[in-house]
């Protein structure tokens, strides 16, 4: 598995708990390096061939035994990345027998960090193996480290490393780190951002501008019959009575007509002192929208401002006005 | 085919890249070839009830498609020393992994290349790839 | 087609007392009203034939009837957008009385304003119906500009920018209704004036308008009662002839957001009532002795100076300097305190206050009043009266 775990600050554990985990990867550690179980096959040709077709490698030092013998190999190898293929427990699982990591990933699990991802895997290879050759891994706990707050949960680091052996010789070895975290309360995940709470009623007269800021467009509604341009939008032109309406898309620009500094009450969802203002726009139409990025005393009448549009939550986007050079 | 020479390479070097489209046969022979037959990565349903989007790359194949991104552009005589890779966001089927890479440095007759292998939802693995040139 | 002028009056009329938290229903406050109202005329509720009271009310003419025990309505009818109804529902009352649909309507507004739903906090369900409101409503509240302190400062800093007016100057019409609702013992601020410094150092509500920029907010209710002038005669008060009444909207006007027309520093919709009073009653400024202004928000009593006529455009501050809208100045202005300092009842005691003045009876009561001009809401589809002294 493989998502983002960042780690951030530590939060404390119930203290039992966290001195017995880290107790239990002392003892892991100590062990040092433990023996599994052989591969179950040698290192051969087909399910090379399987690998390579899968990973659409079409190296032929990996399968072509004439061009892997005239190659710097003189043999057919297999791809290094392949190394810990072999001792995979494949279907069924195998005889894998235990590793000194089993035991912390168990004791992690029944104390609620649930989820692993894997975060890191670093392989090194001595030599590519050749075919025939029968790899045995050794694992080796390296370190627990936590408790981290990331982004999925409170949880710990762990470490260990594996090495592939051929007879007594090291072949491949991969440090792997994975985060056992315990996953958040399921109503925060999917993690669904905060409803803003001061929505617009959207009905087919306006909908269009409403898409528009969706989509990153100030539209104007303009008659499709004499062409004039109104804000805001209402089911019929004023001037010809034409029910025929398209639209124009402003030019983003505008300046401060007029403005408040809203300090009390407290309005839901935004934070107190805000500037909310009308905006003229160069295409004769005035707007009204918040304006951000600028300390309130800054802001005045004339002041030049361009469109930005924020989203609110995940359906709202709101068109705000920051300062312009003019 | 050849392999690339240390004429051919220095630092600053960019790898073309490449697109590979994750289609659910992608996703499910890469997870059986590399004998990993956990059921996120062949099992739609099952991926699913577990909170993924569908079936997901296993870190096995992220590795080999690495190093096949690699030895692609550096030549079959290439000898991979390394492969160093943080894991980010999962590569979902249906999406498409976009590798890139850029050589960051050559000493010693060992070359690193930084590699990237990016998704719709962001980065799925950066990180290096070492190999030396055959002498 | 003949004048309204002249042939209606206000005969009586009532209030409770003015509270933050009256402590009885909307229902028991308009009963009251309308019982104290009746009584001040020497009417009994078996002679009322019609109700009229704001939209915005929550108590049915039905329900007032029932508990007030009036029979038979002729006539029922309801003004719309809020504090603009209060001379509305006079002009209704009185067009019923002039036709025959009615011969006694009694007009009346109750709320628990302060312990109840309070208009001066944001709602955020203002933009969310689908209705001409909703939508009007929906290209403001998403922003936060959602509260009446809002959309008023909005014009304020452009009538600051067009005519060089100042936070002083608006201070100056909050000193002047504490000044009067300081000796009015139904005021809610009796015995408790401020200085133009005190109105400087109250909080920002929305700049640039202070605390005291703002009007209260009240329990209470008032009720008046409107008949013939020929009959009013007869009854036990000396009667307040409606010598004009009208209501006023203007074009693209909005329910307090009218930013996208003109260029914000006027109040279109006051001029069209300061129109339609001057020309039914075929006077002008000179003839008015005292003025009702609607003080929710102290900046529009400027404009309100300039839209009837009492002076230039942007002169208002300097026809206000001096003390020129208190009791003692050439134009008093809301010798009860107004809405900053009597009741916020949404301009219906002010109406109250201008009978006061016609009978002579009021507590600051301004020498030789013949006629006084009331003004209802602002920024708002409004309306207005000029009632006389017979």
């Amino acid at each position: 598995m493989s998502t983002t775990a960042e780690p951030g600050v530590a939060e404390p554990a119930a203290t039992g708990v966290h001195e017995r985990f880290t107790a239990l990867a002392e003892r892991q550690i100590e062990l040092g390096e433990v023996r599994g179980a052989a591969a179950a096959d040698p290192v051969n040709l087909p399910m090379i061939r399987h690998w390579t077709a899968a990973m659409g490698d079409a190296n032929p030092v990996y399968t072509d035994a004439a061009f892997a013998g005239a190659s710097v190999h003189g043999e057919i190898v297999a791809p290094p990345a392949m190394a810990q293929v072999w001792t995979m427990p494949g279907l069924g699982g195998g005889k894998g027998g235990t590793s000194p990591v089993d035991e912390l990933m168990v004791a992690l699990d029944e104390d609620g960090f649930t989820g692993v991802v894997a975060t890191n895997c670093e392989q090194t290879y001595h030599r590519y193996a050749r075919l025939g050759e029968r790899l045995v891994p050794a694992t080796r706990m390296t370190g627990l480290a936590g408790p981290k707050t990331t982004a999925l949960g409170v949880g710990y680091f762990v470490t260990w490393l594996v090495t592939w052996y051929s007879e007594d010789e090291p072949v491949a070895e991969m440090m792997f780190r994975v985060l056992k975290f315990r996953p958040r309360e399921e109503k925060a995940a999917p993690e669904e951002r905060t409803r803003y709470p001061l929505r617009p009623a959207v009905n087919r007269d306006t909908a269009f501008f409403w898409e528009g800021v969706q989509e990153g467009e100030l539209r104007i509604q303009k008659c499709g019959d004499c062409g004039e341009l109104r804000h805001p939008p209402g089911p019929v032109c004023p001037s010809c009575r034409s029910a025929n309406r398209v639209y124009a898309v402003a030019s983003g620009l505008g300046e401060v007509y007029s403005f408040v500094v809203h300090h009390n009450p407290p309005v839901p969802g935004i934070e107190t002192p805000f500037v909310v203002a009308v905006i003229a726009l160069p295409e004769g139409i005035r707007v009204v929208g918040n304006v951000v990025e600028c300390s309130p005393e800054k802001v005045g009448i004339g002041m030049p401002v361009r469109v930005e549009y924020r989203e609110m939550d995940d359906e709202l986007t709101l068109p705000m006005w920051v300062p312009r050079e003019s | 085919m050849r392999t690339l020479t240390e004429d051919d390479i220095e630092c600053g070097t960019v790898l073309p890249p490449l697109h590979i489209e994750l289609t659910p046969t992608t996703v499910i022979s890469t997870a059986l070839a590399t004998m990993d037959f956990t059921p996120v990565h062949h099992d739609t349903e099952r991926a699913q009830a577990q909170s993924s989007k569908d079936i997901f790359l296993n870190i096995l194949t992220t590795m080999g498609l690495v190093e096949r991104y690699v030895t692609d552009w550096a030549g079959p005589e290439a000898l991979i020393r390394g492969i160093n890779v943080r894991l980010g966001v999962p590569a979902y089927a249906g999406d498409t992994l976009t590798l890139s890479g850029t050589v960051i440095s050559r000493e010693d007759g060992e070359v690193t290349v930084q590699v990237r292998g990016a998704v719709s939802l962001g980065d799925h693995a950066t990180g290096t790839v070492r190999f030396c040139l055959p002498c | 087609m003949h004048s309204l002028s002249g042939h209606t009056a206000v005969a009586g009329i009532g209030a409770t007392e003015f509270s933050k938290a009256s402590g009885r229903t909307e229902l028991q406050l308009a009963a009251e009203a309308v019982f104290a109202a009746l009584d001040d005329a020497g009417l009994a509720p078996s002679e009322v034939d019609g109700l009229v009271t704001y939209t915005q009310d929550g108590n049915q003419e039905i329900a007032v009837a029932r508990e007030v025990g009036i029979g038979d309505l002729s006539f029922f009818s309801r003004v719309d957008y809020g504090g603009g109804a209060a001379c509305g529902t006079v002009l209704h009352a009185a067009m019923a009385v002039a036709t025959g649909a009615a011969s006694t309507v009694v007009c009346y507004r109750a709320f628990n304003e302060r312990s109840g739903r309070r208009f001066g906090q944001p709602d955020a369900r203002l933009g969310g119906e689908p209705s001409s409101h909703g939508m009007e409503m929906s290209w403001h509240v998403p922003f936060g500009l959602m509260t009446p302190a809002a959309w008023v400062a909005m014009f304020a800093r452009r009538y600051m920018h067009a005519y060089g007016a100042t936070s002083e100057d608006f201070g100056r019409v909050a000193v002047a209704m504490r000044r009067h609702a300081a000796v009015n013992p139904a005021a809610w601020f009796y015995q408790r004036p401020i200085t133009l410094e005190e109105h400087q150092a109250s909080k920002w509500i929305v700049e640039p308008l202070h605390l005291l920029d703002c009007c209260q907010e009240s329990d209470g209710a008032v009720a008046l009662v409107v008949t013939s002038a020929e009959r009013a005669r007869d009854l036990r008060r000396s009667p307040a002839v409606i010598t004009a009444a009208a209501q006023g909207s203007g074009a693209g006007q909005m329910m307090m957001t009218s930013f996208y027309r003109d260029d914000m520093s006027g109040l279109q919709e006051m001029g069209v009532v300061a129109r339609g009073l001057w020309e039914m009653s075929g006077m002008s400024p000179r003839d008015i002795q005292a003025a009702i202004l609607y003080d929710h928000f102290t900046p529009f009593v400027l404009s309100q100076l300039e839209e009837l006529g009492f002076c230039g455009r942007g002169e208002a501050r300097d026809f206000m300097a001096g003390g020129g809208i208190e009791i003692d100045g050439h134009l008093p202005v809301n010798p009860h305190g107004g809405q900053l300092g009597e009741a916020y009842i949404h301009g219906m005691n002010g109406i109250a206050e201008a009978v006061r003045q016609i009978r002579g009876t009021s507590v600051n009561q301004v020498e030789g009043t013949q006629n006084v001009l009331v003004t209802a809401g602002t920024g708002v589809p409004t309306s207005g009266l000029i009632l006389s002294r017979e």
